[in-house]
């Protein structure tokens, strides 16, 4: 276990020295700057708090390219499936006035779990029964996903007033617990933790976790050995797109308590990141995600304090990354994969099909 | 890689004795393209043992050998695609560079591969024009391709050679296999080469196809070319050679000419000596039950039958052994009967119980029998009926599925570190043992097994044959597939012989390797 931290620690150390090149080229100074940040992030109760919040879509969507990704299922479209599980939630949210709020919040839980799935769902289908690469197929469902958002909140889901484009707010019944206010400490984080501690087991202990890696690894092996291949595609780009769904209500139901447009800054994408870093692992992406969520929280606090762009931060997340790419093989490989694989994917598909 | 001196200089005085001993009628350069003392090792299978090999101008040559015997890898040694650990070529006496295709080519030395290198979707004269057709303005440049040019000079070479081109467009994908291998050899003839490799061209070519191929194979003799055929078909490398040169197992066995040895010496020079089957074979039961029944069965792909009308009864305490030469369709009766596809009509079954008391071993373990990259107890729960024996309501027992394989390691002598150790860590044998642990964990009636000692050594090999034999002793029946004649000769209580997806039986007078071979190669009139 320590000799699987090891890998990212020293490439976060690495990128840390780096930045701090880049700080001094800049003129600012290194020790401020991540005082700073880290003072935005972790600093106070309010801070660390906060950073929790902003780490929790990170979870729900890292998750959900972990699973696809064990599978070699190239699902870069977490983000257009949470923002339909974020519709599916916001669409039913205002209806459940008087609803018992258990019962309210598992209903707008649900249609946004519902929401995502079949978004990505349809992904899967393509790519089992069309052969269709889900990397273009999920990554062109983004943009359309982002222009039903805009779409509903215009129309069909606009509020009453009609003054600004975003939707009714939900009912207070469909509104997540929330803890120990001023924070925004919500109920979602701890979700996403237990939906972490859950997938870890499903992928790790539970038999269609066991077909979904095996698949994921080698798809020869796995359709040999009669492992479904072309309904276990389906499944998990549905698992996929529920858990980024869910992702998308919690979002509505804890913090924004209605729908507008640009509801996700690039959570899904952000995700693929954090679940790199974690190597797919459910429980190490609950640290990724927290890791980056830290980083966003705590840019603000860096701009106020020394002057900095924020955007410094991106240039912090991106060397992270290309670092842990850089030193981590496997993922090197997994990288390859998505460009190479078409011919393994045709015999596959085939002897699924025949 | 240590260097032999000692083998290579035994094996370069043998070299330069036979070059004084032959008189050359085309002076200097008759010898004209010369591989010597060839040494090449991949991991731990010597593929070339200090081969020499020669083609001379006007002469077609026949490399003929098994498959395994390093017919491939010395055509990649001649063409620079694989470096030789130790060894020369030399063209006109002066010597190539070894390991660089592009100096090959430049001197000369063109090939036409095995498997097909032409791009599906692009037309044929876009192939042609990524090969010699396009280059003649100086390089690769960033001129202009002029495709008609190309279509023009292809039409020209065609005409000349004595075949019809497709219109131009055409797409490859929609071309006969024989248009292709054609289409192989006009891109290699485009570099104007004077060594011409051809590695098993006329495997997938009909016999009338066959016909006019070697027509064109003369034809490029006669230009004073030298062509080298490489094949493992008897016949034709007796009806079209001048020499033929026989490798067995990485060695050189013979030099020979179709004048001097038939067929059945051909195949017995291929094949080697096949040691007289211990008496370690299993008894036939006087009164078999049946155990596993195949009818009828047949696998069609794009139009193309593979599998043709396959029946098949197998009995308890019987090891049937499938000879046949690879590609025959042996890859795809396995995949049938694991499951892996679905045949196009016929049945199989194994009696008085469901499908899951067959297990599968393929030849490929690497890529079809075993996920390197998963720990050893996980590769034991893939098959489905010890996944579903370690699996309770939906989640993975893993004690015990780390018990069952810790029990098999043990029993079958793996040497791995332990359960959790991942299936890479394995050496071939080891994971050839694991294989066939795993298939007898599963406590079948029937296994079938593909190619299962292939490259292993003579323990690990003797060893998989002795638990075959056990399980079939003790009322299991094994359908060995094997492409060794030495293995299904030494094990096998009743041999079969597999060609072009149908299944012959054979008889006893047959049970030689001469015989085999002949069968194998389809020569079912003789």
């Amino acid at each position: 276990m320590l000799a699987r931290l090891a890998k990212p620690a020293g490439a976060i150390a690495l990128a840390i020295a780096l930045i701090a090149l880049v700080l001094l080229a800049l003129g600012a100074s290194p020790a401020g700057v991540f005082i700073a940040l880290w003072q935005g992030a972790f600093g106070n109760w309010i801070a660390f708090t906060d950073s929790l919040v902003k780490a929790t879509p990170l979870v729900f969507t890292g998750l959900a390219i972990s699973v696809a990704f064990s599978a070699a299922l190239w699902n870069i479209g977490a983000d257009g499936q949470l923002v339909i599980g974020a519709i599916a939630a916001g669409a039913v949210g205002p209806f459940l006035g008087g609803w018992p709020r258990p019962l309210a919040l598992t209903i707008v839980l649900i249609a946004g779990a519902i929401g995502g799935a079949w978004w990505s769902a349809i992904c899967g289908w393509l790519r089992a029964r069309r052969d269709t690469n889900e990397v273009i197929s999920t990554i062109m469902l983004n943009f359309v996903a982002v222009q039903i958002l805009s779409c509903t909140v215009h129309g069909p889901l606009m509020e009453a007033s009609h003054a600004y484009p975003q939707s009714m707010r939900i009912a207070p019944s469909a509104e997540m617990y929330m803890f120990m206010p001023p924070t925004r400490l919500n109920l979602g984080m701890i979700l996403a933790l237990v939906l972490a501690i859950a997938m870890y087991l499903f992928l790790f202990r539970g038999e269609v976790g066991f077909q979904l890696r095996a698949m994921g690894i080698n798809r020869r092996a796995a359709n040999f050995f009669r492992i479904p291949i072309a309904s276990l595609t389906i499944w998990t780009m549905a698992l996929s797109g529920a858990l980024a769904g869910i992702g998308g209500a919690v979002q509505v139901s804890a913090i924004n308590h209605r729908l507008y447009e640009k509801i996700s800054p690039g959570w899904g994408f952000e995700a693929i990141a954090v679940a790199l870093v974690a190597r797919l692992n459910p429980l190490g992406i609950v640290v990724a995600a927290i890791f980056f969520g830290a980083l966003d929280n705590g840019s603000q606090a860096m701009q106020r304090a020394e002057g900095v762009s924020p955007v410094l931060v991106q240039v912090i997340q991106a060397v992270v990354i290309l670092i842990l790419l850089a030193f981590d093989t496997s993922a090197w490989g997994n990288i390859r994969e998505v460009f190479s694989r078409a011919p393994v994917a045709a015999t596959s598909i085939e002897g699924a099909d025949a | 890689m240590a260097f032999d001196q000692v083998a290579f200089g035994r094996c370069c005085g043998r070299y330069t004795k036979t070059l004084k001993q032959e008189f050359s009628p085309y002076g200097k350069l008759a010898r004209l393209l010369e591989a010597k003392c060839i040494t090449r090792r991949f991991g731990r299978t010597l593929a070339l043992d200090g081969v020499n090999f020669s083609a001379r101008v006007g002469e077609i040559q026949a490399l003929l050998g098994e498959n395994g015997a390093g017919k491939t890898t010395l055509m990649k040694v001649l063409t620079g695609g694989v470096r030789p650990d130790a060894g020369a070529v030399e063209l006109d006496g002066s010597p190539l560079p070894l390991g660089s295709p592009d100096a090959a080519l430049r001197a000369g030395i063109a090939a036409v591969h095995q498997s097909p290198m032409l791009f599906e979707r692009f037309s044929w004269e876009e192939n042609l024009a990524l090969g010699g057709f396009g280059r003649d303005g100086g390089g690769f440049g960033l001129q202009q391709i002029d495709l008609h040019a190309v279509v023009a000079k292809a039409r020209a070479l065609a005409h000349h050679l004595g075949f019809e081109l497709p219109p131009p467009g055409a797409i490859i994908a929609d071309r006969s296999v024989a248009e292709r291998v054609r289409l192989e050899v006009l891109r290699a003839l485009s570099f104007d080469p004077r060594v011409l490799i051809l590695d098993e061209p006329t495997g997938v070519l009909a016999p009338n196809e066959l016909t006019a191929f070697l027509d064109l194979l003369r034809r490029l003799r006669g230009e004073g070319r030298m062509v080298v055929l490489i094949t493992h078909k008897l016949a034709e490398a007796r009806a079209v050679a001048d020499r033929i040169t026989v490798l067995r197992g990485g060695r050189l066995v013979a030099e020979t000419t179709p004048a001097e040895s038939d067929e059945s010496e051909l195949a017995r020079l291929m094949i080697g000596k096949v040691t007289i089957p211990p008496e370690q074979q299993v008894a036939p039961l006087a009164n078999p039950a049946t155990l596993l029944e195949i009818e009828n069965l047949t696998y069609r792909s794009a139009g193309v039958t593979i599998l043709d009308g396959i029946s098949l009864r197998l009995g308890a305490g019987e090891i049937a052994g499938v000879a046949g030469v690879d590609g025959n369709g042996q890859a795809e009766l396995v995949e049938v009967l694991a499951g892996a596809r679905k045949a196009t009509s016929g049945w199989f079954g194994v009696r008085g119980s469901d499908g899951s008391s067959m297990a599968v071993i393929p030849q490929d373990r690497d890529l079809d029998g075993l996920i390197l990259e998963m720990a050893l107890w996980e590769n034991f729960l893939l098959p489905q009926p010890l996944r579903e024996r370690m699996t309770r309501r939906g989640w993975l027992d893993v004690a015990r599925a780390m018990e069952l394989c810790r029990a098999a390691l043990g029993a079958f002598r793996i040497r791995a570190a332990g359960p959790e150790a991942l299936a890479s860590s394995l050496s071939g044998g080891n994971r050839q043992r694991l294989e066939v642990a795993r298939a007898l964990t599963q406590n079948p009636r029937v296994i079938v097994a593909h190619n299962v000692t292939r490259g292993l050594d003579l323990v690990a090999t003797a060893d998989v044959h002795r638990t075959l034999l056990e399980f079939a002793a003790d009322g299991g029946a094994v359908l060995l597939i094997s492409s060794d004649l030495d293995e299904l000769l030494a094990i096998a209580s009743r041999l079969l012989v597999i060609s072009r997806g149908k299944i012959h039986p054979t008889e006893p007078e047959d049970r030689s390797p001469e015989r085999l071979g002949l069968l194998m190669a389809g020569r079912w009139s003789e």
